[in-house]
């Protein structure tokens, strides 16, 4: 599954979490957000994308400090450093992409030798 | 009346309402409604039934662009009973697009359905071709984005293939979706072609979205350069046109590419404003958007 997927579906995972803790049905969330029922259900699902004001309601909705509400997420999908990772390596030029990623194939490789070797 | 002075109510008819249409497709909607109200005047007093209805279709059309147009929805309404009638065409697509600048989706599906069978009845191509690109709209608001994309194709096949504005701004939309599905060379394709065009037309008001989107698809393929200069510059006519969703959206999206570059100062001051002028009650918001990379949950046309 792509992180990109992944990552939706924690955010609708925590939302349908904090509705819980709250003890709201999705219907009564779903009137407070001021959205249709069906597509509360279809965002915990991780299968909608929102609107800046709708994203900013949900987080009004539960009184959510910052971070709070993507805690969870933050911890299971990218860190900071995977971030400056990716842009560092963004900011090389093509060639030199390439050469990093020919390095990680061959630490890649090296580790899995390792691996075999010590399995035998 | 004469049979001449027909024609020449008629003409002067005929004549405002292309004016109309001409700056409706050039995006200066200010002076589409001077023109289609002095027709819907003129209509009035020496037209006839279909011709107020043609010119009340006109004029709420840009009422509803330009954020207003409430007044007219019953008379929409009125139109759309008509069956026989093939102004109600306009009269549904119109009533699809005030639910759609309301986000109410799926109210504004009802309609945009509606006004496709209508055109596909009488066989109007380019009115077919917009409510499938009004569908797709309301679709892509609902995050249903592979059935968007196939909704503004068939409006693509539709369209006549000359470079215009409504071509581009479907263009528009297909690059964006292929964005959100990850495809982003073919993304860039659509949004590069529509832009183009709309630049060529100084269609300024409808280079917004594209050069939002732009900003977006090059901030998921980490050019961030490219992405600031698309930005800022959406950012501009959006405040310049008086746009405010685009001025969040632009905001925001230039806060999460200077934070990507590292100026978290940038950054802040971007998202600050966003949340000084947009959503004074969250505090929080600068804070938040430093720490959170939200762009996997944004949907940039919702």
């Amino acid at each position: 599954m792509s992180q990109k997927v992944q990552q939706i579906q924690l955010v609708g995972r925590k939302i349908r979490q904090l509705r819980k803790d709250h003890k709201l049905t999705q219907v009564e969330l779903s009137q407070r957000l001021g959205i249709q029922q069906s597509d509360l259900s279809r965002m915990e699902q991780g299968e909608y994308r929102v609107s800046l004001d709708t994203l900013f309601r949900i987080l009004a909705e539960f009184k959510m400090s910052m971070g709070e509400f993507f805690e969870e997420i933050a911890e299971e999908s990218i860190k900071p450093r995977d971030v400056r990772l990716i842009q560092d390596f963004n900011t090389l030029p093509e060639d030199a992409q390439r050469e990093v990623e020919d390095f990680i194939a061959f630490k890649q490789t090296q580790r899995r030798r390792s691996g075999e070797d010590s399995d035998e | 009346m004469s049979e001449g002075n027909v024609d020449g109510v008629r003409s002067v008819f005929e004549e405002l309402r292309s004016g109309g249409a001409h700056a409706v497709e050039a995006g200066r909607l200010e002076e589409a409604a001077d023109l289609f109200e002095r027709a819907l005047d003129w209509a009035q007093e020496h037209g006839d039934a279909r011709q107020v209805d043609l010119a009340l279709c006109n004029r709420a059309a840009v009422a509803i662009e330009l954020g207003g147009g409430e007044g007219d929805l019953p008379r929409l309404r009125e139109i759309l009973m008509r069956n026989s009638d093939p102004y109600n065409y306009l009269a549904a697509y119109n009533i699809a697009r005030h639910y759609e600048l309301a986000k109410s989706f799926k109210k504004a599906l009802f309609y945009a359905r509606i006004a496709r069978d209508r055109s596909a009845a009488i066989g109007r191509r380019e009115w077919l071709a917009g409510s499938h690109n009004l569908i797709g709209n309301n679709l892509l608001a609902e995050s249903l984005i592979k059935e968007a994309c196939a909704e503004y194709e068939q409006a693509l096949d539709l369209m006549p293939t000359e470079p215009t504005v409504w071509r581009a701004r479907i263009l528009d939309n297909i690059g964006y979706c292929r964005v959100l599905q990850g495809r982003h060379r073919e993304g860039y394709g659509y949004l590069y072609q529509s832009l183009r065009l709309l630049r060529r037309f100084a269609a300024e008001r409808y280079e917004i979205s594209t050069r939002l989107d732009l900003c977006f698809a090059h901030l998921e393929t980490g050019r961030h350069e490219h992405a600031w200069k698309h930005g800022q510059t959406a950012l501009s006519l959006a405040e310049r046109m008086g746009e405010a969703d685009s001025v969040k959206n632009a905001l925001y999206l230039l806060g999460e590419v200077e934070n990507l570059r590292g100026n978290v100062e940038r950054a802040r001051s971007h998202f600050s404003r966003l949340q000084r002028e947009y959503f004074p009650d969250a505090s929080y918001l600068p804070g938040f958007l430093l720490a959170v990379d939200v762009r996997k949950l944004i949907n940039l046309h919702a």
